[in-house]
């Protein structure tokens, strides 16, 4: 309330026509077609009948996502090379910022093509209604097709809502990587994560399991936003602003008092590591991955991954980098123990998907390393580590969600034994993704791990490079394992089969082995991109 | 500040008169109480979805229209500042006012649609 | 020296005189308006209403206040205590507070000192006066959670969706009148009617806040949370003596603000009428003489109040909702970008009155085409769906006929091939869920 009183007793005597500074539309228009369909999106909800509405969301998301891409690329070919920033300055169109946009557009069309999937799942991997109980009767209806009269596609709905989510989802995460001041990147930040916490619980199969990790994603990311402003709020306090760049000015140079300042940055860090699911904020990720629907997985953890690393990026090395000799000693131990919980943890996993969840754990203290390297090196070295991990993540669960049994998919271990015997192509393809998830040569991850360790190496952190290359050693034996096993074992006479998946969880998976393949051949021109400039810094 | 001492002083005497008349009730009426009267008021069978005091549960749809209440009461809310500086931000501020007005109004439609404001 | 310079120059004594009359407004009104509305509603349906006490039967009401305390107060064992003790005063203070803000009069000498007849003229005072009917809505709704009684309970939700609902419409209809205005504060709202007041300028906001005024008092037609057939008393069914008498005193307060703040932003406030505004020299526009417009102006909307109560009956509670959330609301947005544009427009170039009456025609024609359009009932969409009830389990269609049985002896006065329409339970026990979603 009294904030509006403020602001009403500001607009009391305003002057006689408001100057206002222009907005650089070309250069934020990515943004504001996903946003757009967003709302289009939901239009689209409200007033299709029902049998329209797959069709015209997943045509809407797909010509969005095409949109927003080409837009930028026209954008990118005369772009300022120091960036500019629009919107009152909220905004900062940058080279790192472009390049993430156009990672996480990529990432969101692979993650959306299995969105839409509707062969692999009868009906997707999305339920048509949320709100029944699971375990009732019209839940076992709702999941196994109430009219068996109607053909498949009539006869297995899903929540097109999804689709929107997704959009405003990828809407925050584009904000939230470009975002210059620390309120902008608030905003972002619930905007990603709302639509996320819901899309968790929608999973057709194991409601509760599902519902049970929106709940615990909601409830964790609920605290870590409020860090978050916490943290917002101390830095204001003690900047007077909330800009990054006056943040690091006021740091710069003053004699104010710095527990504020320390405080603030600690609360602020909290929350976005949190996002980034690097340990030892990760306690959400293992029960999220696994309990969401493995679609919508894939896009959360590359997609949140590379926002959130994005937003990292941005606050330590515009906002925080002149205190950097403060936290670098804190982070180099967050990074370390993300990496050893990521694989020490992940070794005992016989869940699959809980074991790729501790492996984005150990994969987040992997791209800490890059991001506290404050060197255009780390920088460039940080964003191709998050395409190439990117890429590689929403392939990894493509591929997971075809091996399933009566009950969905199956995700024991167990029973992924002898795999190549029933189909060597699905298990070749993980094998390399498991591979590229491991860093070995000829895999885009083994570029990312090795650019990202020489930054920190001329950076002077050996021995961080030295846990981190024993850590991947480590996590490497559990890929291994899994590989042993699909090709070692005699499979289980009950033991699941392979799906053969339609048009678009075939594309989707064949864009993210493709890219991880080629990104560990010719790196070249995409380590050129990623290096093309840094954060405007003002 | 100095404006706001005349609405303290209202809302101390009016707190003061609210307190005095409340406790008046219980000083100067009779007590003659019996189990029957202390009873919650019923007719007919005991129901049997408690009041929330007893640990009863409240029909979800009320929760949606608080929902909706806080978005459109923050719309209202910003479309007060908007309205006494409207003449000083012309065209630019009703064309940002129509968007703003029409991004709620696709959830509004939604809303619409799928039955979240009708009652039954 | 303007409204609030003047204001900020009043002396302790005059602020504590003030402050004594505007918290008697409210109660002494209240202890009138009962016995005004007995009566006539009395009269409206041709009987002589309370003519016992006092001249006329006017004492009435004092009686009735006088026995008030001298009832047995009872607490019922279920209440959560100390909420049950607050929920009264939360729902009256605020309500007497909201009339600080009316403009009452304008320029008058008191004892010597040169004043306003208003307590204080807030830069906000639009905004008081929601907010305290904003917090007493939290009295209602805490009478009926801590009364730890079902009744009070569903009274209480109702009253608090209700509301809450209006109070959307209401605060939206006053936005036209601040873009008029260019202001918040009630005295500049006033002062800004001089050249004709908001409620021809503005008809539809006026409509609208005529409406949503009477939703948001819980008044006749719209008094469902007191809907004596469905929920006997509604929030305060469980309260009795002075407690019960400080719900009413609310209710009846809630009216009087809500009336002056009607004649404050659509009537032109405390200004004379208009043949005798022309009288004189601005005579009857100065000194003393304005309290009796504002408060004539105020009591013909009280009356209208006990008009409707007189007149209509209750609406349903759906249809109530609908009207709120898909009429009122919508309209009123429709209505605010088009009285902003106009302004807009008429600020930034020299376009006619003409012209933009027909375009603005056109533009409201297809708008209201296209509101019918949205309403057309439920589509195809839910044709498949299982209906459920709250407990998650199936129930038969509502229009399921029972197969006819195999051929009997007929049994004599009996007609058996009627079909057994299981929707026949369907209006008691909407009956009894009413509410309850």
């Amino acid at each position: 309330m009294s904030a509006l009183v403020t602001a009403i007793s500001l607009a009391q005597d305003p002057p006689a026509k408001e100057t206002l500074a222009p907005i650089d539309y070309g250069a934020i228009m990515p943004m504001l077609i996903i946003l757009g369909a967003a709302c289009l999106g939901v239009l689209f909800e409200a007033l299709l009948p029902r049998h329209q509405r797959w069709s015209a969301q997943v045509a809407l998301t797909l010509l969005a996502l095409v949109g927003a891409g080409v837009t930028m690329a026209f954008y990118i070919a005369d772009a300022p090379a120091d960036g500019t920033l629009t919107l009152a300055g909220a905004i900062a169109v940058d080279r790192p910022a472009l390049f993430l946009w156009g990672t996480l557009l990529a990432l969101a069309l692979g993650a959306v093509l299995m969105i839409a999937d509707r062969t692999v799942e009868p009906g997707g991997a999305f339920v048509a209604q949320a709100a029944i109980r699971p375990g009732t009767v019209q839940d076992r209806e709702q999941r196994l097709g109430a009219h068996p009269d109607r053909r498949d596609g009539a006869r297995f709905q899903m929540q097109t809502e999804v689709f929107p989510l997704t959009l405003f989802a990828l809407g925050g995460m584009m904000v939230f990587c470009s975002a210059n001041d620390l309120l902008t990147m608030f905003i972002a930040l619930e905007v990603l994560s709302l639509p996320l916490y819901l899309m968790c619980g929608l999973a057709r199969r194991r409601r509760l399991l599902s519902q049970e990790a929106a709940v615990k994603y909601f409830l964790l990311g609920a605290f870590a936003s409020a860090f978050f402003l916490y943290g917002l709020a101390l830095l204001y306090g003690y900047a007077g602003s909330v800009r990054l760049a006056d943040i690091a000015n006021a740091a710069a140079g003053s004699d104010r008092s710095d527990t504020l300042l320390f405080g603030g940055m600690a609360l602020l860090i909290v929350g976005l590591l949190f996002k980034g699911s690097v340990g030892p904020f990760h306690a959400w990720t293992p029960d999220v991955y696994q309990g969401a629907p493995t679609p919508l997985t894939g896009f959360m953890a590359a997609c949140t991954k590379v926002a959130a690393f994005g937003g990292i990026l941005r606050v330590l090395s515009v906002g925080l980098e002149s205190t950097q000799w403060e936290w670098r000693g804190i982070m180099w131990g967050v990074a370390i123990v993300s990496m050893i919980i990521g694989a020490v943890l992940g070794l005992t996993q016989t869940d699959i998907k809980r074991m790729i969840a501790y492996s984005s754990i150990a994969h987040a203290g992997f791209l800490l390393i890059g991001a506290i390297v404050l060197t255009p090196d780390g920088l460039s070295s940080t964003l191709f580590y998050l395409l190439a991990y990117g890429f590689t993540t929403v392939a990894t669960f493509g591929v997971i969600s075809l091996v399933r049994d009566a009950d969905g998919e199956a995700t024991h271990l167990s029973q992924w034994a002898g795999l190549a015997k029933r189909s060597p192509l699905v298990a070749g393809v993980f094998t390399f993704l498991l591979l590229a998830l491991a860093g070995i040569p000829l895999t885009s991850g083994f570029i990312g791990k090795f650019v990202v360790f020489s930054a920190a190496l001329s950076d002077g952190m050996a021995p961080l490079v030295v846990i981190a290359l024993i850590a991947s050693a480590v996590a490497a034996f559990f890929y291994l394992r899994v590989i042993v096993l699909m090709y070692f074992s005699e499979p289980a006479p009950d033991g699941p089969t392979v799906t053969v998946p339609g048009a678009f969880t075939t594309a989707s998976i064949t864009l993210g082995v493709v890219v991880t393949l080629l990104l560990g051949i010719v790196p070249a021109f995409a380590l050129d991109w990623a290096d093309a400039g840094t954060f405007a810094l003002r | 500040m100095g404006s706001y001492l005349p609405l303290f002083l209202l809302f101390v005497l009016a707190a003061a008169f609210a307190l005095f008349s409340a406790l008046l009730g219980p000083l100067v009426g009779p007590r003659r109480y019996n189990r029957a009267k202390l009873e919650a008021y019923e007719c007919g069978i005991e129901p049997s979805p408690q009041p929330i005091v007893g640990g009863g549960r409240v029909p979800v749809a009320y929760y949606l229209t608080a929902m909706l209440f806080i978005l459109f009461d923050i719309e209202m809310v910003f479309l007060y500042p908007f309205a006494v500086s409207a003449d000083a931000l012309g065209f630019f501020g009703l064309v940002e006012i129509v968007l703003f007005i029409s991004t709620l109004g696709f959830a509004y439609a939604y809303v619409w649609r799928r039955g979240g404001l009708d009652w039954n | 020296m303007t409204r609030a310079e003047l204001l900020a120059d009043d002396p302790l004594w005059l602020i504590l005189i003030k402050v004594v009359v505007v918290l008697l407004i409210g109660p002494l009104l209240t202890v009138f308006m009962i016995v005004w509305e007995r009566k006539a509603i009395g009269r409206l349906q041709q009987r002589p209403g309370p003519n016992r006490v006092g001249p006329g039967g006017y004492f009435q009401s004092i009686a009735d206040a006088i026995k008030l305390p001298f009832k047995e107060q009872i607490i019922p064992a279920t209440a959560d205590r100390k909420v049950y003790f607050l929920a009264p005063m939360i729902a009256v203070t605020p309500a007497l507070l909201a009339f600080s803000v009316m403009p009452i009069g304008p320029q008058v000498s008191i004892f010597g000192e040169q004043t306003v007849l208003q307590l204080v003229d807030l830069p906000v005072g639009v905004l008081v006066v929601l907010a305290c009917a904003s917090v007493g809505v939290y009295g209602i709704v805490l009478a009926g959670w801590s009364s730890g009684s079902p009744y009070p309970l569903l009274g209480g939700l109702r009253s608090a969706a209700q509301v809450i609902s209006y109070e959307i419409a209401m605060g939206l209809s006053i936005v036209g009148v601040v873009l008029y205005a260019q202001s918040l504060s009630t005295g500049d709202i006033v002062e800004a009617q001089q050249n004709g007041w908001f409620f021809y300028l503005l008809p539809f906001s006026f409509v609208i806040y005529l409406i949503s005024m009477v939703g948001e008092t819980n008044r006749a037609p719209f008094d469902l949370p007191e809907a004596e057939s469905e929920l006997v008393g509604g929030f305060h069914t469980e309260y009795s003596s002075m407690k019960f008498a400080l719900f009413f005193l609310a209710e009846y307060t809630n009216m009087i603000v809500v009336s002056a703040f009607a004649t404050t932003l659509f009537l032109g406030g405390w200004m004379a009428p208009w043949p005798i505004s022309l009288i004189g020299d601005n005579y009857f526009n100065s000194g003393w003489w304005p309290i009796l417009w504002f408060f004539g102006k105020m009591f013909v909307l009280l009356f209208c109040f006990i008009w409707l109560r007189a007149t209509l009956p209750r609406f349903r509670y759906d249809q109530f909702m609908k009207i709120g959330w898909k009429v009122l609301v919508p309209l009123n947005l429709v209505w605010i970008v088009l009285i902003a544009g106009l302004r807009a427009i008429r600020g930034e170039s020299d376009v006619t009155t003409g012209q933009i009456l027909t375009y603005g025609g056109i533009v409201i024609l297809v708008i209201i085409g296209l509101s019918f359009a949205f309403d057309r009932g439920r589509v195809i969409e839910d044709d498949d769906q299982v209906p459920i009830t709250g407990g998650g389990y199936p129930v038969p269609p509502l229009d399921l006929e029972i197969p006819k049985a195999p051929k009997r002896k007929a049994v004599r006065g009996r007609n058996r091939r009627r079909p057994a329409a299981v929707g026949a339970g369907t209006d008691a026990e909407k009956e009894s869920n009413d509410g309850d979603l």
